[in-house]
């Protein structure tokens, strides 16, 4: 999406972002635009920042510094890497998760994530590919305009990373602009619009997904390919 | 004094169905289940409160409370009574010697490990669920009842530690109650009356008595627990 002068359209801006803690700067300054509609992705090493700073820009913690203008928190959602589930049904949950759906919406939910059967059992028994795709279609019935995923297919096996890539393409077919970390070059390459490199809490290269894969401009983003 | 003896009066009593006996236990019971519901009431949104939150006060908060779970109930019961005997400031409400000062005084007992266990608990389920609430943008209020919802098996261990206390509790009882037979007599001020007068086979039965039935509820309370942990609502 452009606005009208053919740019993209800023949905989400950080400038100057600061994180200390226990006097270790975590983020550093860090200034980025998301542009609406697209599908960004916030590479880095382990440690590097991209949690936090993901957690930054969804406004769940504070910084120290900095300032980040956005769609209001209840236009956002987050996936986290781990998900959090309640010690509800799988029905019960989803319906914590989005309390606006009725019972035939939220069925419906659960039959996109073939989870239907499911629905009156423990949340917390699901397996671990269950329960991410129960915190992701939890973040996508709200319809928000950004959504925030963690690392969403880390341990998951090859069918559940597929429906978690089908609906992340979903969503953004949908519109809803997408801020994601990946370990994955491949998931990276296939989903990714726009790049955001980050190494020690500092941003180092922001640029296309395509160039970033084919040519990346910093060392640190070279080396970083290398080992992915 | 056999050993047997107490037993054996302990089941004669229970099984003679003395009218006495199940109005002192019926007493005992209600007396002490509400001042638990009560406490659980009142201090499980505390507990939530102090583990979810930093407010000015909520140190001292905290200290205050955990002193309250040293304090000898006879303290306590000496502290309602100030309160509600007639020239105390609460003298207008006229429950000196009824089962609603036992109550109050047992709730005031078990406040305290009611506040401190379920701020254990909230701060452990806190530290899971905060970084969701936040994303969610839960407010205080449904924050407080999400955890309380979340806590809910916890709350059954809570509400058994609050009982045990509640249950065995003399002092308190004995001196905003009195221990007037047929009005404020309970198992425990019956067993120390026995106590006093001799009696002790007759006072260890009723300790028998006491113990069946804090038996009774601890089996029902884990029967609930394992149901909810076949539920999967306790993982």
């Amino acid at each position: 999406m452009t606005s009208e002068n053919g740019k993209p359209e800023i949905i989400l801006q950080a400038r100057d972002v600061t994180l200390a803690r226990g006097g270790v700067t975590l983020l550093d300054g860090v200034s980025a635009d998301i542009s609406r509609g697209r599908i960004t992705l916030l590479l880095g090493h382990n440690g590097a920042g991209k949690t936090l700073l993901l957690s930054a820009l969804h406004g769940i913690i504070e910084c120290d510094r900095g300032r980040i203008e956005g769609p209001q928190l209840a236009r956002q959602k987050m996936v986290f890497q781990k998900p959090i589930i309640t010690r509800r049904t799988t029905a019960a949950h989803l319906r914590f998760l989005c309390p606006d759906l009725d019972d035939g919406q939220l069925m419906n939910w659960l039959a996109r994530a073939g989870m239907e059967k499911r629905a009156n059992a423990p949340a917390r028994m699901l397996s671990g590919g269950e329960q991410q795709r129960l915190a992701l279609i939890g973040a996508l019935a709200a319809k928000p305009d950004i959504l925030f995923l963690d690392e969403p297919t880390a341990h998951l096996d090859f069918a559940a990373t597929s429906f978690v890539e089908k609906m992340i393409r979903e969503a953004h077919g949908a519109g809803t602009t997408i801020v994601m970390t990946s370990h994955n070059r491949a998931q990276a390459e296939r989903l990714g619009e726009d790049v955001i490199f980050i190494d020690g809490g500092r941003i180092v290269e922001t640029t296309s997904a395509g160039n970033f894969f084919r040519a990346p401009r910093h060392e640190l983003a070279k080396q970083y390919l290398a080992h992915l | 004094m056999d050993i047997l003896t107490p037993f054996t009066i302990a089941i004669g009593l229970l099984t003679s169905g003395d009218p006495e006996l199940m109005g002192i236990i019926g007493l005992s019971l209600s007396v002490s289940l509400t001042a638990v519901l009560t406490s659980l009431v009142i201090g499980l949104p505390l507990g939530a409160l102090l583990a979810s939150y930093r407010f000015p006060g909520r140190t001292a908060l905290i200290v205050i409370s955990n002193t309250f779970l040293g304090m000898p109930p006879v303290v306590i019961g000496l502290l309602i009574y100030l309160l509600i005997s007639r020239a105390g400031p609460l003298g207008f409400m006229g429950i000196l010697y009824t089962p609603a000062a036992m109550m109050l005084a047992q709730t005031v007992l078990v406040l305290p490990i009611s506040i401190a266990l379920s701020r254990q608990a909230f701060e452990t389920l806190n530290g899971e669920y905060a970084p969701l609430f936040q994303s969610l943008g839960l407010g205080q209020l449904a924050r407080i009842r999400a955890l309380v919802f979340e806590a809910r098996v916890a709350m059954i261990t809570i509400a058994l530690a609050c009982f045990g206390r509640a249950i065995s509790e003399v002092g308190a009882v004995m001196i905003v109650g009195g221990n007037i037979r047929h009005s404020t007599r309970v198992m425990t001020t019956s067993i120390a009356l026995a106590t006093s007068m001799g009696e002790l086979a007759f006072a260890m039965a009723l300790g028998v008595v006491l113990l069946l039935v804090a038996l009774t509820v601890n089996i029902g309370t884990q029967l609930v627990r394992h149901s909810f942990r076949n539920l999967g609502h306790d993982v």
